[in-house]
């Protein structure tokens, strides 16, 4: 069974709370961070467990804000007479969270990083429709699904464990033929919202609106009913 | 393990690069090598840069006149098709050029993107730095092969832009003179403008994607385990993927981009997967540059514009490396290739490795 193992949110204060959480979660602090990565970091490790960290492990992340604030900064430099400082630049750069993530996370083999074209959507539904695929090929043993975002005084991570091998799962997840409800739209807030579900709803399972065209949905499913 | 679920194939493809604005004359004047490279200034010094051969002034007529013409190179699309977009840079040329407020979405230039190309179904963004063609192609064909749904569009997109110019700069790795794959005396990246779209389907079609594979290499935020063994894995996990052996692979698109430590790990990496019976080498980047985020699908589209044509160019390079075995073919040559491998390697750490098979 793929199941939820984890479903929650986070958000910080910038600067401030950001970079005294990421000190807390590893220990010291990262030499200039993006906000991205820090972020990912934090949430990342709340996710799982030390002895969690080693597994074959798939990290499919979105973002609406991206690199905002350190764009901005390239942007400046770049307009400016010399080059920019090499740290500017891979600040603007979100793959480079993943660099900064494997010494803490051994077990992360994939991750893939899609910027998002609105504050208020998001793409939950095709980023678990393909870790459920992953999962169920057998290539990973788990798969972090995360928004994040850095706006200008907040950060926000919003997080999305699945595994096959939940010790305490909160729900089952797979995919199902288009045509039932959607309870769930699919916006920026989708694991506070099935959390909420699965504490306040008496349905059975709760569907995410998928975008146009898709011919599946990912379905929630009570544990009662897996 | 091999790739499950339905067989995912290549319906068409398009490509407007610094060698033609389609990918047949692109093609040509690869075989022809023509490797001919405009300069640009940044700050005080001057790198060359495989700029588009675009009469249009301004980013955003640049940006448009290029995907209308990849848009014309595809066979029709139905308007929902869902479009996968893979770029390292968007629209920041855009915003260096008029001087813009940032939007607040990052990924907001998709809808443009969509718009030209008269889509109107989902559009996905997804920037995994230099590997973005290639982990945009696995995702979409990891849909179509679940049934999800039946075409993708994946459109690379990487338009002129300083940051991008300055931040590599800035980092001591684009050459000043000539990419030399493979060479002794390389010396980095020249770094290029494409825009790139391939049609995949779930429909039959004359080429088919064996497989797909994506990995990563926490060696450094900037370069590959120099010994090449995550490159090599994520070689071997594609080959698997596409149910081949390393024996039935025809030939080897590189990423060799003539930049000191990764082609080394590259170069080791093809030892640990082929031994010493290599395939045929080929790097498309001495033509075409680096294209960063479009890189994996101009390549493709280039490529398959010459294998079509059965035509296999011989590579540019310089000085050979004593401490590189493998060697690109000497002359080129008019050769049928049924299984082709292609590689990416990007910042950050990604990999990723593509098998393209001859279907019919």
């Amino acid at each position: 069974m793929i199941a939820v193992a984890a479903a929650f949110e986070q958000s910080f204060a910038l600067p401030g709370e950001l970079a005294a959480a990421t000190k807390a979660t590893i220990g010291k602090s990262l030499r200039r961070p993006s906000g991205l990565t820090q972020l990912a970091l934090v949430g990342a490790l709340a996710c799982l467990p030390p002895e969690k960290r080693a597994l074959p492990t798939a990290l499919l992340w979105q973002t609406a804000s991206g690199a905002r604030a350190e764009t901005a900064v390239l942007l400046e430099e770049a307009r400016g007479a010399g080059e920019p400082m090499p740290y500017d630049f891979l600040a603007t750069q979100p793959a480079i969270a993943v660099a900064t993530l494997m010494p803490w996370l051994p077990g992360l083999a994939v991750a893939t990083h899609w910027p998002q074209p609105t504050t208020d959507t998001a793409a939950w539904g095709p980023l678990l429709a393909l870790a459920i695929q992953g999962l169920a090929g057998g290539r990973y043993a788990q798969v972090l699904c995360a928004h994040l975002d850095t706006w200008d005084d907040v950060a926000h991570g919003r997080w999305l464990l699945l595994t096959t091998d939940a010790e305490n799962p909160l729900a089952g997840v797979r995919l199902a033929e288009q045509g039932g409800p959607a309870h769930l739209a699919d916006t920026p807030e989708l694991p506070g919202r099935l959390r909420h579900w699965l504490t306040e709803n008496a349905s059975e399972t709760a569907r995410i609106r998928m975008p146009a065209g898709y011919r599946q949905q990912v379905e929630f499913v009570r544990l009662a009913n897996v | 393990m091999k790739q499950a679920g339905r067989p995912v194939y290549i319906a068409g493809h398009g490509l407007a690069c610094a060698r033609g604005l389609t990918a047949a004359e692109a093609a040509d004047a690869i075989w022809a090598g023509d490797t001919r490279c405009p300069i640009k200034r940044v700050g005080e010094r001057e790198f060359p840069y495989f700029s588009m051969p675009l009469p249009e002034a301004g980013w955003a007529a640049r940006a448009e006149a290029a995907v209308q013409a990849v848009r014309h190179q595809l066979p029709a699309l139905p308007p929902e098709t869902p479009l996968f977009v893979a770029s390292s840079s968007f629209q920041i040329g855009e915003f260096e050029e008029t001087g813009g407020e940032l939007p607040l979405a990052c990924g907001v230039f998709i809808r443009r993107l969509a718009d030209w190309l008269q889509l109107s179904g989902p559009a996905h963004a997804v920037a995994n730095a230099c590997i973005s063609g290639f982990s945009a192609m696995a995702d979409a064909a990891n849909l179509i092969a679940a049934g999800l749904i039946d075409d993708a569009l994946v459109l690379g997109c990487e338009l002129g832009n300083l940051s991008t110019l300055c931040g590599f700069a800035s980092m001591g790795l684009l050459s000043q003179t000539s990419v030399r794959p493979f060479a002794a005396d390389r010396d980095g990246l020249i770094l290029g403008e494409a825009v790139a779209a391939v049609h995949l389907t779930a429909q039959p079609g004359r080429w088919r994607l064996a497989g797909t594979a994506v990995g990563l290499d926490g060696h450094s935020p900037t370069g590959p385990d120099p010994e090449g063994g995550p490159i090599a894995g994520v070689m071997h996990e594609c080959l698997i993927a596409a149910g081949w052996r390393a024996g039935e692979v025809g030939l080897v698109k590189l990423q060799a981009a003539g930049s000191p430590g990764s082609d080394l790990a590259e170069a080791r990496a093809l030892t640990r997967v082929f031994g010493a019976a290599l395939p045929p080498l080929l790097s498309l980047k001495p033509w075409i540059g680096h294209t960063l985020g479009a890189s994996g699908v101009a390549e493709l589209s280039a490529l398959l514009a010459l294998l079509d044509a059965d035509r296999l160019p011989a590579t540019p390079t310089g000085v050979p490396d004593d401490e590189i075995s493998a060697k690109f073919p000497v002359d080129r040559s008019n050769v049928r290739i049924d299984r082709a491998l292609l590689n990416l390697i990007g910042f950050g750490g990604g990999l990723a490795s593509v098998a393209l098979e001859r279907a019919a």
